[in-house]
């Protein structure tokens, strides 16, 4: 179709790139699909022209221009580090990355938007803030781990690009931590666990946006974004220990000053993978944001609510169950004094 | 609960059959919890009841909301503080069908309670007791309280929230019942020989947030918490040393251990002030420190002369 939309998604190896660009495949108002990584697409595209190179190298400056999108979206900011993508590279990726791909645009007369698949860290965990963050609320507690000062940083300079272009429409996406069946996210697998670590006294609000919401507001935010920054989350919040109680876990409760490390301990015999600073906090003080501007200016109306996702999650992870105690039946047999 | 309990003779059986049912359940492929669901068909009603209650909980099936009040949990947690009312502090409410029974409402009340502030539970008593149509208040709780195990997590699931501007403006936007204690923690913290003597109202913040929401505030003047745990001194070094805002020392705290933590029986009296409509001042009131000012001393001037007032109507603190 001539046209239409031409569609540039940088980080197109992730998750939430791949999940895109097949969504942006069935699009009718889209007349191509390009994607940049340096890592191809988890499935094979039909539609999609792949071109294999690092966000974070120079050659971005020629190669976003003569793709000739018209709009850029980033959805290759990682919350913690993944096969090839060490944590001591995060920094780089998601701030320099950021960097060049902001400087090519501005040597791309055909971009008209962009748009950054960021997140909620940047509010912070937080036991004294509000409970429901707004987008005017970001920057007001220190930036504490280093992934926060990342996307603060990153943020920073998005800011700064949106106000020299204000004929580009900049959209700044704060995506609350994902959850769905089959995704392999930390936090994901931690709830997947049979028994799962809990910090002892503490019982978290948390908003997990269900994987379908994830992608859906990000397609949404692609085709017609809004100015500014967004918030990406469910409606309501739920609590750890009810989240927990919904999907069937056992709850095990261990001080708060030794969870991180038996957290570390047990996750790498049981493939849960460590939990990263932030990931931490929001186990212990947990984080609501506000969704009205979502819902209401970017149009997008979640399918799941914060109970809705963990439901979710977990008709499709039962299997997992904890089976019942094996001494279990002999000793109802013996309280019962049922004759074998 | 007596007409549903069998005679003491038939239990050893019933538990029998009950025990018999969950194993067989549990054999058959069942999880324990529905099987413990399952066999509790035979069981006395009221056994049944808070058995399929239980499981239904430990499924996560109940309700929360956005800010995690969990009104089971409250109700649960209930009779202690009825206790609490009833017979240790022998509660006296005046006046509580001046709140609000539905719409958007602000409680301001007097802060006290060195240790542990139980104005707050005893405010939610008198509307839960006495209110024709009781509902349950939010209440703004010191920050320094969810950094705390345990006590961050109880205090969210019976309706309090951190101490934050934002939040109160949420509560009454969505018409809820907003309690805040505008003396914060220099009201809970000040000497004992200071009682009932209200100390600064802020800046007028809450006085703000009413008229930006164009709540009516209802003034509380709440006399018998200030005995509860007389403050003779504060320990500042111990307070810096655990980032605590003050470490009161009363009569019997630290020195009896955990009994200190005992409240004393002091006899209490809560008065539900007439509300105050600030709705025709319109939002932009708010910015106009003259009248956030005057309305904030209006309030206090109206709570500290009805401490006084209930202080004379109550007599001895405490018998």
């Amino acid at each position: 179709m001539a046209g239409g939309r031409r569609i540039l998604i940088a980080g197109i190896g992730s998750h939430w790139g791949t999940e895109l660009a097949l969504r942006l495949e069935r699009e009718p108002g889209v007349e191509s699909v390009v994607g940049i990584d340096s890592s191809p697409p988890l499935v094979d595209l039909d539609r999609t022209e792949f071109l294999d190179a690092d966000i974070r190298s120079p050659v971005m400056a020629r190669l976003v221009p003569s793709t000739g999108a018209d709009t850029l979206v980033h959805a290759g900011i990682l919350w913690y580090p993944e096969e090839g993508k060490p944590a001591r590279a995060l920094h780089d990726i998601n701030v320099i990355g950021t960097l060049q791909l902001l400087a090519a645009c501005e040597r791309s007369p055909s971009i008209e938007r962009v748009v950054v698949r960021g997140s909620a860290a940047i509010y912070g965990c937080e036991p004294a803030g509000p409970s429901f963050f707004t987008e005017e609320m970001a920057r007001s507690f220190p930036l504490r781990t280093r992934f926060q000062r990342d996307i603060g940083e990153l943020e920073g300079y998005f800011e700064n690009f949106a106000r020299r272009h204000p004929h580009l429409t900049c959209c700044m996406l704060r995506y609350q931590p994902e959850i769905g069946p089959g995704l392999k996210l930390p936090l994901s697998r931690y709830l997947a666990l049979p028994a799962v670590p809990t910090q002892l006294g503490f019982d978290p609000r948390l908003q997990l946006i269900h994987a379908d919401d994830a992608t859906g507001a990000l397609l949404k935010a692609t085709l017609d974004p809004v100015r500014g920054a967004v918030n990406v989350a469910p409606s309501g919040s739920i609590s750890l220990s009810r989240a927990l109680r919904t999907i069937g876990r056992t709850q095990v409760a261990i001080p708060h000053p030794l969870f991180a490390p038996a957290l570390a301990r047990l996750g790498s015999s049981l493939g849960a993978g460590p939990l990263y600073g932030d990931a931490i906090r929001l186990l212990r003080f947990g984080r609501g944001v506000d969704n009205t501007r979502m819902r209401d200016e970017l149009g997008y109306e979640p399918r799941f609510d914060a109970t809705g996702a963990i439901r979710d999650f977990g008709r499709a992870s039962k299997g997992l169950r904890l089976a019942p105690a094996p001494g279990l039946g002999s000793i109802l047999d013996r309280l019962a004094g049922t004759p074998r | 609960m007596s007409g549903g309990m069998p005679p003491p003779t038939v239990v050893p059986v019933m538990a029998a059959r009950f025990l018999r049912g969950v194993r067989g359940a549990v054999d058959g492929g069942m999880d324990p919890l529905a099987a413990v669901e399952l066999a509790s068909g035979d069981l006395p009603k009221s056994l049944r009841d808070s058995i399929e209650r239980m499981a239904r909980r430990l499924r996560g099936d109940y309700h929360e909301d956005e800010w995690g009040f969990d009104e089971e949990f409250a109700e649960a947690a209930y009779p202690f503080f009825e206790l609490l009312y009833d017979v240790w502090w022998r509660v006296e409410a005046t006046g509580v069908e001046n709140v609000p029974s539905h719409g958007r409402g602000m409680l301001v009340s007097n802060h006290a309670g060195a240790l542990f502030p139980f104005d707050a539970s005893m405010i939610t008593g008198a509307i839960m007791k006495r209110h024709p149509l009781p509902r349950w208040p939010r209440f703004m709780v010191l920050d320094w309280a969810f950094e705390l195990p345990f006590i961050s997590s109880f205090m969210r699931k019976v309706g309090g929230v951190p101490a934050s501007p934002y939040n109160a403006t949420r509560i009454l936007d969505h018409d809820g019942l907003m309690m805040v204690f505008p003396e914060g923690v220099k009201g809970t913290g000040k000497p004992f020989a200071e009682r009932y003597r209200l100390q600064r109202f802020g800046r007028g913040g809450f006085v703000e947030i009413a008229l930006r929401t164009g709540s009516p505030i209802i003034p509380i003047a709440v006399v018998g918490s200030e005995e509860i745990y007389p403050n003779i001194a504060d320990a500042g070094p111990i307070a810096r040393a655990i980032g605590a805002p003050f470490v009161p020392i009363t009569p019997t705290f630290p020195w009896l251990g955990p009994l200190g933590l005992i409240p004393l029986p002091s006899k209490w009296r809560i008065e539900f002030c007439d509300p105050i409509d600030v709705s025709g001042l319109g939002p932009e009131a708010a910015d106009d420190r003259r009248i956030v000012f005057e309305l904030s001393e209006q309030v206090r001037e109206v709570i500290q002369g009805k401490l006084y007032e209930n202080l004379v109507k109550r007599g001895s603190a405490f018998v």
